[in-house]
């Protein structure tokens, strides 16, 4: 099918003769002026619903940002990860035995891109320069999610480069994300997309790997999606046209944005869409503002929350939700406006995923998706959690844009923190998800509440041993251990970190970090350097121990004793000129007069040990120290600290009276330690607790006995 | 004979064999806690002495994650341990069933140690060929009849439109397993149930008696059967009522919730009775 039989000529040629003002970036409040300084995209796209398929036309306008020629522009063609088995997506998911997240299509099911034509504005064709690449290496020699293309002349310094190319997809049969089932559409990843030219080290495109989701340059995008008009469309960017072809039953709905990086879009005919408004000023109180100002050094305007146009596309049979989406987006634009930066874009588009399109909980620059069932738990926070990580990605991903292959934890570490903190704020502890035939358990049972904090130590401790955090996202053990290294074992260094340098200093970090970093591409040593600026300290060894390090962080109580000092100690000794020999029959005499003495007897003392040891390979650096905490019978306490520097240290007091207990770090502020239960040590036995858990367990075990023997 | 009256006749039968029930739960326990052992061990190790012991809460998320940790290499073999339990556990069931029929058939009989282990001995033979029979009927019912019914659902579940269509076809799936499951325990506590009241020494026959039996009555012996499955869930939902408020950490609260664990697991004891009394009295008031 021709892309000109239903794109109406006259749209295509006003369109193209109009492209630069088009290209316009819009008015959003955040965004800068200028819009993006050297990439801007006009998509034309027609969606064939019967035969699954993509036809597009496209216009890159690049300009080199480098002092460099460049001879050349790779170009991501991600839906070729799902052509064949032969990709790198695809072998990668295959090698794994568990976790794969990628399972591949069914016959008949598989997707793909071509590129029919690529050229030059001024009509040089560039197609017969059109390869595959594999710049991760040669293990996925037949991967075609990369191409490369040569340009007749490289394109000197600052100049612009006009690509116009069109292409043909097949849509996937849902496949990480993106794909159909019947007649619901996600796309994403769709269109031809030039990677990263970093100065110094050429083109930055990875090819499309199990494990890595994407990086790109921020861009201007204005994007014609044309559907049959039964269906009801969804997309990145703010909605500015819609032109209805009534005798080809088609409409080309128009999108335009600003300063992003990506663009997604979807299509459904049964998607009800509800459109709200976020008004800061009626979703932040003035004491709010106020204290947010105060706590970041901020003055009031800075903080100020501008209003956002929300919309949801959410499945009828899920129509029952739509406030708990609408609420916990609203708790998400606010507490991510208020603590990281206002929300620059005029729109966010929150998508119900259809059923079966596999699109759940993703996310694309002004535009994510959820996921929810038609029973859900009140007191399970789902859909809420998804609604608020997605749009979170939104600031981390979205704005400080790090390279997702390179360095995913930058994104998913801070927004796997972030979430958790806005739950708490927002919901408090959330129950624990566990669903049999589709009924939540929470409906039946009473299910343990947590916070996300837990959990994500829970994983991060379980995984240390594998892989460092900062791998490259295909170079994880698995897919196991890429999730909870990225996701969670940064979390729970990002909140050991805030709880080591404490709030306030902490709240400025995260803020100074995303705001200097909003539209760009940060590092890790931009974090770092941020880190160490604000709290005055050199972290460093944080980063390099925890981050970069596979080993364990535990430092413990070995052991914990009080002996009763006595009076003289035994044995010889001399004294004035005399030779006495000290046995215990003479000592406890002596303790004896003391006690008949006026005044009564000598008050007792008790010479307590506490003997520290760190477990842990992993050490602490700079100035930082585990307090330790030792408390008497008396009700006195004595506090120490150590550099923990030593596998082992021990600490002596003689006090009146013996010890209770010894706790090292009692505030809690090595969330990241592996053992909490060696933390402290006390003089009780068995405790209640343990008890009571112990007689769950037995009652656990009497019922699946019962069961058992039931089945006879 | 009525299906209440049978029922109220089981009940008052199974209060008055206290032995059996007393048999049945000393077995449970000490399955139990012997099972639960490692895990002690483990929670007395690693909590015993810290301060985390008083804070811990039951399925503690810090906890659990040191523990997966700590032993999580362990676990296939705690697993193979409790299989290995699970399976001598059920080999148990299948000698003490003949006590338990034995004596909840013998109405007016005396409940002593010796009678019952007597039933135990006198019917483990019979009760073990009816145990091997009733996997032919377990292998019937999930590995050809529930997998005709999924075959049957499947392309429906396939391309379903919406969540909708798999969830009930899903849970219906399930009903019937349920089902099935129930009509399969009931014919072979029929089966049982004729090997003692009819002294039948030939299993076949009594399965064959027990089909016609239940082939002239069936709504209302499955009603029965159901009718005391209610009466299973009645008091599971009575247990989460009751133990909600038995959540906290105190002492009393501890020992409170442990004692009204311990008597949940007497009434699931005491309802495996009133299942074979009942349907023993049902048995009796209809000749097959």
């Amino acid at each position: 099918m021709s892309i000109k039989r239903t794109l109406p000529v006259c749209l295509l040629a006003a369109a193209l003769l109009v492209l630069p003002a088009a290209l316009q970036p819009s008015q959003d409040p955040g965004v800068p002026a200028a819009g993006a300084p050297g990439l801007r995209y006009e998509i034309w796209v027609e969606l064939d619903d019967a035969e699954k398929t993509l036809l597009g036309k496209e216009e890159i306008v690049w300009t080199n940002p480098t002092a460099e020629a460049v001879p050349d522009m790779l170009l991501h063609l991600y839906w070729n990860a799902f052509k064949n088995e032969d990709s790198a997506f695809l072998r990668e998911a295959a090698a794994e035995s568990m976790f794969s997240r990628g399972d591949a299509p069914e016959d008949g099911e598989w997707g793909w891109i071509d590129i029919t034509d690529i050229r030059l504005a001024d009509g040089s064709d560039l197609k017969p320069t059109l390869h595959y690449v594999t710049p991760d290496g040669p293990e996925h020699p037949d991967d075609q999610t990369v191409a490369r293309v040569l340009f007749p002349a490289p394109v000197r310094p600052g100049e612009s480069v006009r690509i116009r190319l069109e292409f043909r997809s097949k849509v996937p049969r849902t496949v990480a994300r993106s794909g159909y089932y019947r007649d619901s559409f996600f796309i994403a990843q769709w269109f031809p997309k030039p990677g990263v030219y970093e100065a110094g080290k050429g083109w930055n495109a990875h090819a499309y790997h199990q494990n890595s989701e994407f990086f790109a340059d921020f861009a201007d995008f204005v994007v014609h999606i044309d559907v049959p008009s039964r269906f009801v469309v969804g997309s990145s960017g703010k909605q500015t046209g819609a032109v209805v072809d009534g005798a080809a039953g088609r409409t080309t709905y128009t999108y335009r944005q600003a300063m992003v990086h990506d663009f997604a879009w979807t299509a459904d005919p049964r998607y009800i869409k509800i459109e709200r408004d976020f008004i800061g000023a009626r979703e932040v109180t003035p004491g709010e503002y106020a204290e947010t100002a105060e706590r970041l050094g901020l003055p009031l305007e800075e903080v100020r929350l501008p209003d956002v146009r929300m919309t949801l596309l959410i499945a009828p049979e899920h129509k029952g939700q739509i406030e708990r989406h609408f609420r916990a987006l609203r708790a998400a634009l606010k507490y991510y406006g208020l603590w990281y930066g206002p929300y620059p874009y005029e729109t966010v588009t929150m998508v119900d995923p259809p059923f079966r399109t596999g699109s759940g909980g993703m996310e694309y620059p002004t535009l994510f998706t959820a996921g929810t069932r038609v029973l859900a738990s009140r007191n399970v926070l789902s859909p809420e959690g998804v609604i608020v990580h997605e749009f979170g990605h939104g600031y981390w991903y979205g704005l400080a844009a790090n390279n997702e292959f390179e360095a995913a934890w930058l994104d998913e570490g801070f927004n796997t923190y972030s979430t958790g903190k806005v739950l708490a704020k927002a919901y408090g502890p959330g129950a624990m998800s566990f669903v049999f035939k589709g009924f939540p358990l929470d409906w039946f049972l009473r299910l343990p509440r947590n916070f996300d904090f837990e959990l994500n130590r829970a994983a991060a401790i379980n995984t240390v041993r594998y892989d460092p955090v900062t791998a490259w996202s295909w170079d994880f053990y698995n897919s196991g251990s890429y999730g909870a290294n990225v996701y969670m074992r940064a979390a729970t260094l990002l909140e050991t970190l805030e709880r080591l340098l404490g709030e306030p200093v902490w709240s400025r970090i995260m803020r100074t970090y995303h705001m200097r970093y909003r539209f760009k591409h940060p590092t890790k040593s931009d974090f770092i350097a941020v880190v160490n600026e604000l709290s005055g300290k050199d972290m460093t060894w944080f980063f390099d121990e925890l981050l970069e390090g596979t080993e364990a962080f535990d430092y413990g109580i070995a052991s914990v004793s009080s002996a009763k000092v006595p009076l003289r100690l035994r044995g010889v000794y001399d004294a004035d000129g005399a030779r006495t020999e000290w046995t215990d029959k003479k000592i406890a005499e002596l303790e004896k007069t003391g006690a008949d003495a006026p005044g009564g007897p000598p008050q007792a003392a008790y010479r307590t040990t506490v003997v520290l040891r760190r477990f842990g390979e992993a050490r602490l650096g700079g100035d930082a120290r585990v307090e330790v905490l030792v408390r008497f019978k008396d009700g006195t306490t004595e506090t120490r600290a150590w550099d923990g520097q030593a596998r082992w240290a021990r600490l002596e007091f003689v006090k009146p009276a013996e010890v209770a207990s010894a706790e090292i770090d009692p505030s809690g502020v090595w969330l990241i330690d592996e053992n909490l239960a060696n933390n402290s040590r006390g003089a009780d036995g068995l405790r209640r607790n343990v008890v009571k858990m112990i007689s769950q367990q037995l009652f656990l075990l009497q019922n699946l006995f019962h069961f058992i023997g039931s089945w006879i | 004979m009525g299906v209440f009256k049978a029922i109220a006749n089981g009940l008052g039968t199974s209060v008055r064999k206290p032995l059996v029930l007393a048999v049945l739960y000393a077995i449970n326990v000490v399955f139990a806690a012997a099972a639960a052992v490692p895990f002690l061990i483990i929670a007395q190790t690693e909590l015993g002495h810290s301060l985390l012991g008083s804070s811990v809460r039951p399925a503690d998320l810090m906890w659990l994650g040191e523990t997966a940790l700590k032993y999580g290499d362990a676990l296939p073999a705690l697993l193979a341990g409790l299989l290995v339990a699970a399976v001598l556990y059920l080999a148990l069931q299948v000698f003490l069933n003949g006590g338990v029929f034995g004596r909840l058939l013998d109405r007016e009989g005396s409940a002593t140690l010796a009678a019952f282990t007597g039933d135990c001995g006198r019917y483990f033979g019979r009760f073990t060929r009816i145990f091997l029979v009733s996997l032919i009927f377990l292998f019937l019912t999930f590995g050809i009849v529930l997998e005709l019914v999924s075959a049957l659902i499947g392309p429906a579940m396939k391309s379903a439109p919406t969540e909708w269509l798999p969830l009930i076809l899903s849970n219906a799936h399930f009903l019937i397993a349920l089902l099935l499951l129930s009509i399969v325990h009931m014919v072979v506590d029929y089966t049982r149930i004729a090997v003692v009241a009819d002294n039948e020494r030939r299993v076949l026959k009594a399965l064959r008696h027990a089909l016609i039996f239940l082939k002239r009555r069936f709504f209302r012996a499955w009603a029965l059967y159901l009718l005391i499955v209610g009466a299973a869930l009645a008091g599971t939902i009575g247990l989460s009522a009751v133990l909600g408020p038995l959540g906290g950490p105190g002492t009393a609260t501890v020992i409170a919730a442990f004692a009204v664990m311990q008597i949940y697991i007497l009434f699931r004891l005491l309802v495996r009775m009133l299942f074979v009394a009942a349907q023993a009295e049902f048995y009796r008031s209809h000749p097959y």
